[in-house]
């Protein structure tokens, strides 16, 4: 007989794993709980049910009228056999015409709709997901790598996606084709019925031998396929340093002991499971000969038709195929029913919430105060402890300090991107945490070390701040900014396009276009992280002049690391392992010869040395 | 394609075994309808009972012969497919070893990782099904119509009519699908891009609140991906109901003219009911056929992609140096130098010359592009000088055998990257015989001795992947001391003590003076090399001054520029915490 299962030639199981977990290759599905899963799949198909429900009304007709035809040929045959009454030929031969036609239009609509409907249904999913992480609070995205939560938006929903396209159908069909064939069978011909059936034990043995055995050496298939893939990436993203220390040699030998095992751990892998379509079609085959055969001698006997014989053949086919198929899909429905429990556990991540009684607060002043407050990232640390000062509206603060001291910590709590553990902090004297996030934020300008930019035209990266801006306001913005010299000069000005790695413009100008951005945007308060890396001295100046008219007027908390921001602060904040050691201006700070005085000797020791 | 041929070719005899296994399979298959057509017209209509059962007999023998046959074809079929797929990782691996730096970088490092597994994956699988079922189908069809004529001509030529129509069908489907599939991948990329970049960005995004802005993009995107999808899957799945609908026409039309036929006695019941068989099974072969189409274009791709890489010719400098051991004192001569990156308009080095001598501290100073990695990657020969030549101890760069030179070099690039296993295999890489003590000593020269020895498992630590996290800071250190373990003669900082504070930066500093080796170290600041024998200065590619600290500042205004606006705008501390 044809091979029973076309689509799964024994390599199945070998699945690559995806491009985000190399080196941890896909073990057997994880499934926590299958009927809330498959539950709340089923919540947002539910929006589709009707057509759902004409689907699966389709799947009825159809394996209906496949069960049908087989038998209506059989009749058929008999009859052209018995006597050749042309009338009644024709009647069938229509009759045959139109259940085909008709089988064909309903799988095809069953299909069509289908795909409709898991298409659409995984639309929502994904959009609803990426929503979701949209207001996941900030700690989620430290917690886990970039890749990780992006596999899920892709790899995850594609496994879930390409299920409900075909799994269901083919459940469906595969449940009602068993059931159908068995009950047509007995009723053609308990006795042969009985034969057919012999082959079913000689099956659940023959699988259990092979995947016993399969089970193994997938395993260790799995295992060896996560050891090379990993070390190629490791080797190849590190290959400069190969280069470099000539190891060229040591790591292709290396390379082959791994791959030598994985082509044998493969070789046994794929040779037993190679034996599953082989058995399932030698049962056909089987069960082919046991019917032919003693079909044949009742039939000598008078005891049944040659039509029922060929009738027979057909169901006996499409009998084993179903069996096959259900094994097959299960596996499938677990690995989509694991996907989609990946997905929906980022769902059920709380995302940041307001208070309750979170009020909205139009312009704020920039009065900032904070009362003895306390952070810490993890349980039992502490990043941060009894934090207290105060800033007027429109003052600079420069935050100073060594590296990991908490200086950042110090303005991602301002943002309320964290909560703080302990102590309040008062923004125009009202608690920030009673203060709605988006309208706390809308008035808030941050610049970061490193200019994060859009892959877009130059033009929406600067409107990012204000979706609103006019293009006047954008280039009026990228004036302030000292920033539209260098747009003028882009092959296509404001509407050059950017590259998210950097290409095309400088480190500097990227900064000078992150300024242009909160520019825009006028916030009341600003947070501003000076960049370290070394700018060429002309770009630098016009930072810092950008800086200085961004800087007017607005609260502005400074990350510093040039002396000169620092000196014409209004006020230094020194932090030293979480706590503020020394608070004061410049003057006053050096007066007080701690930490901040010895820095700024250190510095221009080296300046004048 | 054709490439991947003469790799299954080394398995000639296991392919050729597996096929002739897989032809025992497909002529079981087609004899049978035939031998039941013989128990029908002998047996049943003659009520001949021996007859019956010496077909039956014979069905069973050569339903036996087929299952031994399936059974030893997995045997050889996972030896070719395993085979070519090992053969293939191994050759690609080993070129990819042999590209030059550029080439990988063109080639990009994540692209080649995809190659050699997704790729190798998908073309073994191919070969797979290939020596199994993929001849199965297609030959299936062509023997079934060819048996179906020796049983009855006329009633053949019928089904013989169909088959090539449908074919025609299916293949106009396919391949209008695959192009489907085609932008469906674009869509996936697009829709990728716009996830990656949102995660690196989220931060904007919340700081500008700019969810949904953002989630409205997405789903532009999405939209447009679910249409294609739509559109690509629903085309395919009219492939099957269409065939179907086809071949079931042509089983009425053979009953039509059968029940004629037999009317007129031309054709026997035993043999409508043999070609009805055939059809029946040549319908379930285009279901197996649209299905091996498929992969046979995703293979077919992957195919291209690993051919790419097999046909590159390793641009790695032929190595006509002397392989010979020879000691280099760690003296060099730049002498006009030039160079220019492959495809690129400006020359990234313009006519620089210097000379360093044999143990002396080099600064190389310049702003962000003006060449400075370039300068120091031409010197272990990573990328082959444009014009011009490069001398060590007089000998030029070329005359010296590539392992030879880079041996002797130790380089700790911008970014550390570590392999994984323990700290001590990590270490053991700039060399394998490295003893216990200089191992010790190196560790102690970069100051992360004290730190590896504060571990549970001291220099036995995992690290990487699987092991613990270092710091930017350790990471860097470790890094420098695997360059040192190399008891380099010429060692390279790439601005690799960014991560390191002033203290620990100068103490290498002193440790690597009590190595006698050549020492360049990148920098961003003058600070970190004032104390240099020689600072290079760069500038636009050009080797603007150089000199010692004290007469750079008296001679060169540009260099004081730099130093004054660094002395102001003097950096406290470095790299903060990301965001």
């Amino acid at each position: 007989m044809q091979e029973t299962n076309g689509n799964q030639s024994g390599q199945q199981p070998a699945r690559m794993p995806s491009r985000h977990h190399h080196g941890a290759p896909r073990q057997k599905p994880e499934i926590k709980n299958m009927r809330q899963t498959l539950q709340r799949i089923w919540q947002y198909m539910y929006a589709k049910k009707l057509l759902f429900f004409l689907t699966l009304f389709m799947v009825v007709a159809s394996s209906t009228l496949s069960l049908l035809g087989p038998y209506l040929l059989g009749v058929t045959v008999d009859h052209m056999i018995a006597d050749f009454q042309t009338s009644e030929l024709t009647f069938m031969l229509i009759l045959l015409g139109v259940i085909f036609i008709t089988q064909s239009v309903a799988v095809w609509l069953q299909n069509y709709w289908m795909i409709t409907i898991a298409q659409e249904t995984v639309q929502t999913m994904r959009n609803e997901l990426f929503y979701h992480i949209q207001l996941l609070p900030l700690p989620f995205f430290q917690r886990r790598q970039s890749g990780e939560v992006m596999s899920r938006l892709t790899n995850d929903m594609e496994n879930v996606s390409r299920t409900l396209n075909s799994s269901v159908i083919q459940l469906a069909t595969s449940v009602l084709t068993l059931a159908g064939t068995v009950s047509i069978m007995l009723w053609l011909s308990p006795l042969l019925t009985l034969l057919t059936l012999t082959i079913v034990p000689l099956m659940f043995w023959g699988m259990k031998w092979i995947t016993n055995r399969t089970g193994r050496y997938f395993k260790a298939q799995q295992k060896d396929l996560g050891d090379v893939n990993g070390y190629v990436e490791e080797t190849l993203s590190g290959h400069h340093i190969i280069k470099a220390f000539s190891q060229e040699e040591r790591v292709t030998a290396a390379f082959h002991e791994k791959n030598e095992r994985l082509r044998d751990s493969g070789y046994w892998a794929q040779t037993y499971s190679g034996f599953i379509p082989k058995l399932m079609n030698s049962l056909n085959n089987l069960s082919f000969t046991i019917i032919v055969g003693f079909g044949a001698i009742l039939a000598v006997n008078g005891l049944i038709s040659i039509g029922i014989i060929v009738t027979f053949t057909t169901y006996a086919r499409q009998f084993t195929r179903p069996l096959n198929d259900l094994a097959n899909q299960y596996n499938v429905v677990l690995s989509a029913v694991a996907g989609a429990e990946r997905v929906f556990e980022i769902m059920d991540e709380e995302p940041e919430k307001d208070d309750p009684q979170a009020i909205r607060v139009e312009r704020l002043h920039g009065e900032v105060e904070f009362q003895s407050v306390d952070f810490a990232y993890q349980e039992g640390g502490r990043t941060l402890s009894n934090i207290d000062f105060r800033v007027d509206s429109g003052q600079t603060v420069a935050l100073v300090g060594p590296t990991g001291a908490g200086k950042t910590t110090l303005v991602s709590l301002l943002a309320q991107f964290y909560q703080p553990e302990r102590g309040r902090i008062l923004l125009d004297g009202q608690d920030a945490s009673k203060i709605r996030r988006s309208s706390l934020r809308s008035n808030m300008g941050i610049v970061l070390q490193d200019s994060y930019l859009f892959e877009t035209t130059v033009r929406e990266n600067i409107r990012y701040g204000k979706l609103a801006a006019t293009d006047e306001e954008v280039v009026q913005a990228a004036k302030a900014a000292n920033a539209d010299d260098f747009i003028q000069k882009l092959p296509n000005g404001y509407d050059t396009i950017l590259h998210a790695d950097g290409s095309g413009i400088s480190h500097g100008q990227r900064q000078l276009l992150s300024i242009a951005r909160v520019m825009v945007a006028d916030p009341a308060l600003l947070i501003l992280d000076e960049a370290t890396s070394s700018i060429d001295t002309i770009t630098e100046m016009k930072i810092n002049d950008a800086f200085r008219q961004l800087m007017k007027g607005k609260t502005s908390f400074v990350i510093a690391h040039r002396l000169n921001t620092v000196k014409s602060a209004d006020m230094i904040v020194v932090i030293q392992s979480g706590k503020i050691t020394e608070k004061g201006t410049h003057q006053e700070l050096l007066k007080q010869n701690g930490y901040y005085a010895s820095l700024v000797q250190s510095s221009s020791l080296r300046a004048n040395g | 394609m054709k490439e991947i041929f003469t790799y299954v070719a080394k398995y000639k005899a296991a392919a050729v075994f597996a096929l002739f296994l897989m032809a025992i399979e497909l002529v079981v298959e087609l004899i049978q309808p035939v031998i039941m057509a013989a128990i029908i017209d002998t047996g049943v209509t003659q009520h001949d009972i021996g007859s019956i059962g010496f077909w039956g007999a014979v069905l069973l023998g050569i339903s036996v012969l087929a299952f031994a046959s399936g059974i030893l074809n997995s045997f050889f079929a996972s030896k070719v497919s395993q085979g070519t797929a090992y053969d293939l990782r191994k050759d690609v691996y080993e070129r990819i070893q042999h590209f030059s730096v550029t080439q990988i970088q063109r080639f990009a490092a994540s692209s080649l990782i995809t190659r050699l597994t997704a790729d190798v994956t998908q073309i073994q699988s191919l070969i797979f099904m290939a020596m199994r079922i993929m001849l199965r189908a297609p030959l299936f069809i062509i023997g079934g119509v060819i048996m179906a004529f020796t049983v009855n001509v006329r009633l053949a030529l019928i089904l013989a009519a169909f088959v090539p129509f449908l074919l025609l069908i299916m293949f106009f489907l396919m391949t209008k699908g695959v192009k489907l599939f085609g932008s469906v991948q674009g869509k996936i990329d697009r829709l990728n891009a716009i996830i990656q970049e949102n995660l690196l960005g989220i931060r904007l995004v919340k700081a500008f609140l700019r969810s949904t802005f953002e989630a409205t993009r997405f789903r532009k995107v999405n939209h447009s991906l679910m249409e294609v999808n739509k559109r690509a899957l629903q085309l395919m799945e009219t492939v099957m109901p269409l065939v179907m609908l086809g071949m079931n026409t042509g089983i009425i039309a053979i009953l039509w003219f059968g029940s004629v036929q037999m009317e007129a006695g031309d054709a026997q019941p035993g043999e409508v009911v043999a070609i009805l068989n055939y059809a029946t099974r040549i319908l379930g072969s285009f279901g197996v056929f649209s299905f091996l189409l498929m992969n046979f274009s995703r293979g077919k791709a992957s195919a291209a992609r690993i051919t790419e890489v097999l046909l590159e010719q390793p641009e790695e400098r032929l190595d006509k140096g002397d392989q010979r051991e020879q000691k280099l004192s760690g003296q060099i001569t730049f002498d006009e130098v030039s160079f220019r990156y492959p495809k690129a308009k400006q020359p990234a080095l313009m006519h620089v010359s210097f000379s360093v001598e044999a143990g002396e501290v080099v600064g190389v100073i310049g702003e962000t592009g003006s060449g400075k990695s370039t300068l120091v990657q031409l010197i272990p020969g990573l990328f082959p000088v444009t014009l011009g030549s490069i001398y060590f101890d007089e000998r030029p760069i070329e005359s010296i055998g590539v392992q030879q030179l880079r041996r002797q070099i130790g380089i700790v690039p911008q970014q550390a990257h570590l392999f994984s296993g323990t700290i001590r295999e990590n270490l053991l890489w700039g060399n394998e015989e490295a003893s216990n003590k200089e191992i010790i000593q190196a560790a102690e020269d970069a100051s992360i001795h004290d730190y590896i020895i504060s571990l549970p498992h001291g220099y036995d630590t995992v690290i990487g992947q699987r092991g613990i996290n270092l710091s930017g800071g350790q990471k860097q250190r470790l890094s420098l001391a695997r360059a040192l373990v190399r008891e380099p003669k010429i060692l390279i900082l790439d601005d690799s003590t960014s991560a390191l504070d002033a203290n620990t930066e100068a103490k290498v500093l002193q440790a690597l003076r009590r190595r006698s080796c050549t020492v360049f170290i990148i920098a961003s600041k003058i600070s970190s090399v004032k104390s240099a024998e020689q600072i290079l200065l760069l500038k636009h590619g050009e080797l603007e001054a150089s000199g010692p600290h004290h007469e750079l500042i008296k001679q060169n205004a540009y260099y004081r520029t730099i130093y004054q606006s660094q002395s102001e705008t003097e950096v406290f501390e470095h790299a903060g915490n990301k965001w």
